[in-house]
């Protein structure tokens, strides 16, 4: 294994012990969650402008679904939070495949223009229909999550108000959306929407039906940003329209962005460096006695100098994509096989 | 003997300008057919109608295969590729970011089902198909002479390689029917010479061929029909000797006059 590879594995593992340490801080642990929830919606959002090709600024909108739906099933059903994380997606899958079946015929800008208005209508809804979001009053009082095992022990039923857990939880999302990404990045699926993403005229006469493979891409792309929100909901314990402003679509693209259109990893990178940094501009900018949202004057700066130095993010496109698969390796070996011979002939040519 | 592909009186308007009027003609299971004629003539829009691109004003297209005839015009250009007519573009179109094995595989879509579920839970059969997939590729890659580039980027191929991989991808969707759209283009005499050797090869694979190409050498070397368009009308059909001497054919080439000359 290289070492490059064992640093990134040390790390990860540093990060996963780190609320087990008895010293830990709960700031820490808290911003560490806050990053994974981010890198969930980053790693969402990613399939649309990053696999597909299509801008997408209304991701927020899947989120605040998400959320709201686990909210109100938490209040009014006192769901499981591992019910509800299923029902969450589907609700968010449904709303982006409804969004994206007129929609998506629409190229560029346009499409983009779709989306935002989407996620405004979402803000919009969520504030006026007070009948079943309290409106701008927000939703106080969602139970946290919780583990009910007592068909194993009557004493094992957990509520997880603390922090350490939390962290656990949406860990264990995170690895799983990255997994689902993985498996999708190499299979038929995804190779149908990079051909989408570089030519989409070349792609429909590989025979891949661009507009159904771009409607998949978006409602997964809802399902994972509504399971995003699904635990931010169960997390924060309190919900409120203005928290699903467009300002977090336009945070989460630039995460995208930031670590490389297309790119997994880049996705997860991104989610980190752009928490990180609002947590610590928040404390400069008040000691420079300047309000907190003058933040996203930072981030435009950040879009800015990405676009000029490093137009393609941190980690390149995907042109990784499938390269460790087992398939593509035998082949490896077996195309510099073939080619062996060649070289050893021109050798002794020479 | 039913035609592979039975163009019917086929016209295509774009606004005030009719791009094609009227053009008939036939393609015969293992043949290779040249379509001909002076530039914007409408060959171009022809393979467009035929590939699903545009939707003929009027006319009809009937595609024949497994013994069953069926009207296609107007199907979208995956339903096309799906029946069995590949095509490749006038100016190269290949997906440059990837490999060469990802362009010839994603062409394998057709020919393959996995979905969301399966590809996630990566079952047996999901597996397998991705094997058959890569092999398949290989194939046709090994067919067209670029086997040992497979997992370099496409965009790093010269520009002979690049069209030839353009034919692999359009192989490796199973075609009865290959249109290539200026497939010499740019090419030089070495690379035009294994060209011949490709198409040749391709027609011997059972799958038939229609060429539109400007190299007339080429053209009047390798096919046995050739069907001349100019100014969206057919003016010609036949072997390459009868067209090279129907004076219409020289005129549309040469201008007015040059027929007596």
């Amino acid at each position: 294994m290289n070492i490059g590879k064992s640093l990134i594995l040390l790390i990860v593992a540093a990060v996963l012990t780190y609320p087990l340490v008895p010293q830990s801080s709960d700031y820490i642990i808290h911003v560490m969650t806050l990053a994974m929830v981010y890198m969930i919606l980053a790693m969402g959002l990613n399939i649309v402008p990053g696999f597909c090709g299509l801008l997408d600024l209304g991701y927020v909108g899947f989120y605040g679904i998400g959320a709201y739906t686990a909210g109100l099933l938490t209040i009014h059903y006192d769901m499981s939070f591992w019910v509800i994380v299923p029902l969450a997606a589907l609700n968010g899958a449904l709303w982006g495949a409804l969004l994206g079946a007129p929609t998506l015929r629409l190229t560029g800008d346009y499409f983009a223009i779709v989306t935002f208005g989407f996620s405004e209508l979402v803000v919009l809804f969520l504030t006026n229909e007070i009948w079943l979001t309290r409106g701008p009053l927000g939703l106080p009082g969602i139970q946290p999550i919780t583990v009910n095992l007592t068909w194993l022990n009557e004493a094992w039923y957990f509520q997880f108000y603390d922090k350490t857990p939390n962290f656990y939880v949406v860990a264990l999302l995170v690895g799983l959306v990255f997994f689902i990404m993985r498996r999708m990045e190499d299979s038929r699926l995804g190779r149908a929407w990079y051909a989408i993403r570089e030519d989409p005229l070349a792609a429909a006469s590989c025979g891949v039906n661009i507009l159904n493979y771009k409607v998949i891409a978006f409602a997964i792309s809802a399902a994972i940003g509504a399971v995003g929100g699904c635990f931010y909901a169960r997390w924060s314990m309190f919900l409120s329209p203005d928290m699903f402003k467009f300002w977090e679509s336009f945070l989460v693209l630039c995460m995208v962005v930031l670590g490389g259109l297309g790119n997994i990893k880049g996705a997860l990178l991104g989610a980190v460096i752009l928490v990180c940094l609002g947590e610590v501009l928040r404390e400069v900018l008040t000691s420079l006695g300047l309000p907190p949202e003058t933040r996203f004057m930072a981030y435009g700066l950040i879009m800015v100098l990405i676009m000029r130095f490093k137009p393609s993010g941190f980690f390149p496109a995907i042109a990784s994509s499938g390269r460790s698969n087992p398939l593509l390796l035998d082949l490896q070996k077996r195309l510099a096989a073939r080619n062996a011979p060649k070289d050893e002939a021109r050798d002794a040519a020479a | 003997m039913t035609p592979l592909l039975e163009i019917d009186g086929i016209s295509k308007r774009f606004g005030g300008l009719l791009a094609l009027t009227d053009v008939s003609f036939n393609v015969i299971e293992g043949e290779i057919l040249g379509l001909i004629g002076p530039n914007g003539a409408g060959k171009t829009t022809m393979f467009n109608c035929i590939a699903g691109v545009y939707k003929p004003t009027s006319g009809n297209l009937v595609f024949t295969r497994d013994e069953k005839s069926l009207r296609i015009n107007g199907r979208k250009p995956e339903k096309m590729t799906e029946l069995g007519i590949a095509r490749t573009f006038q100016n190269i179109r290949l997906f440059s970011a990837l490999t060469v094995l990802d362009n010839v595989r994603i062409a394998r879509h057709c020919r393959t089902t996995s979905n969301f579920f399966r590809s996630v839970l990566r079952t047996r059969f999901q597996r397998a198909e991705e094997k058959e997939i890569v092999d398949a590729s290989m194939r046709w890659l090994d067919f067209v002479g670029l086997g040992h580039h497979a997992l370099a980027d496409a965009s790093s191929l010269s520009y002979g390689d690049q069209r030839r991989l353009e034919i692999a991808r359009a192989l490796a969707t199973e075609p009865k029917l290959l249109l290539l759209d200026e497939p010499a283009a740019g090419m030089n005499p070495r690379e035009t010479r294994m060209l011949v050797d490709l198409i040749h090869a391709i027609l011997d694979a059972g799958v038939s061929v229609m060429l539109i190409e400007h190299d007339m050498k080429l053209v009047m070397k390798i096919c046995k029909r050739l069907v001349v368009l100019d100014h969206g009308t057919l003016i010609a059909e036949g072997g390459p000797k009868e067209v090279r001497e129907n004076p219409q054919v020289i005129e549309a080439y040469l201008g007015r006059g040059a027929a007596h000359a």
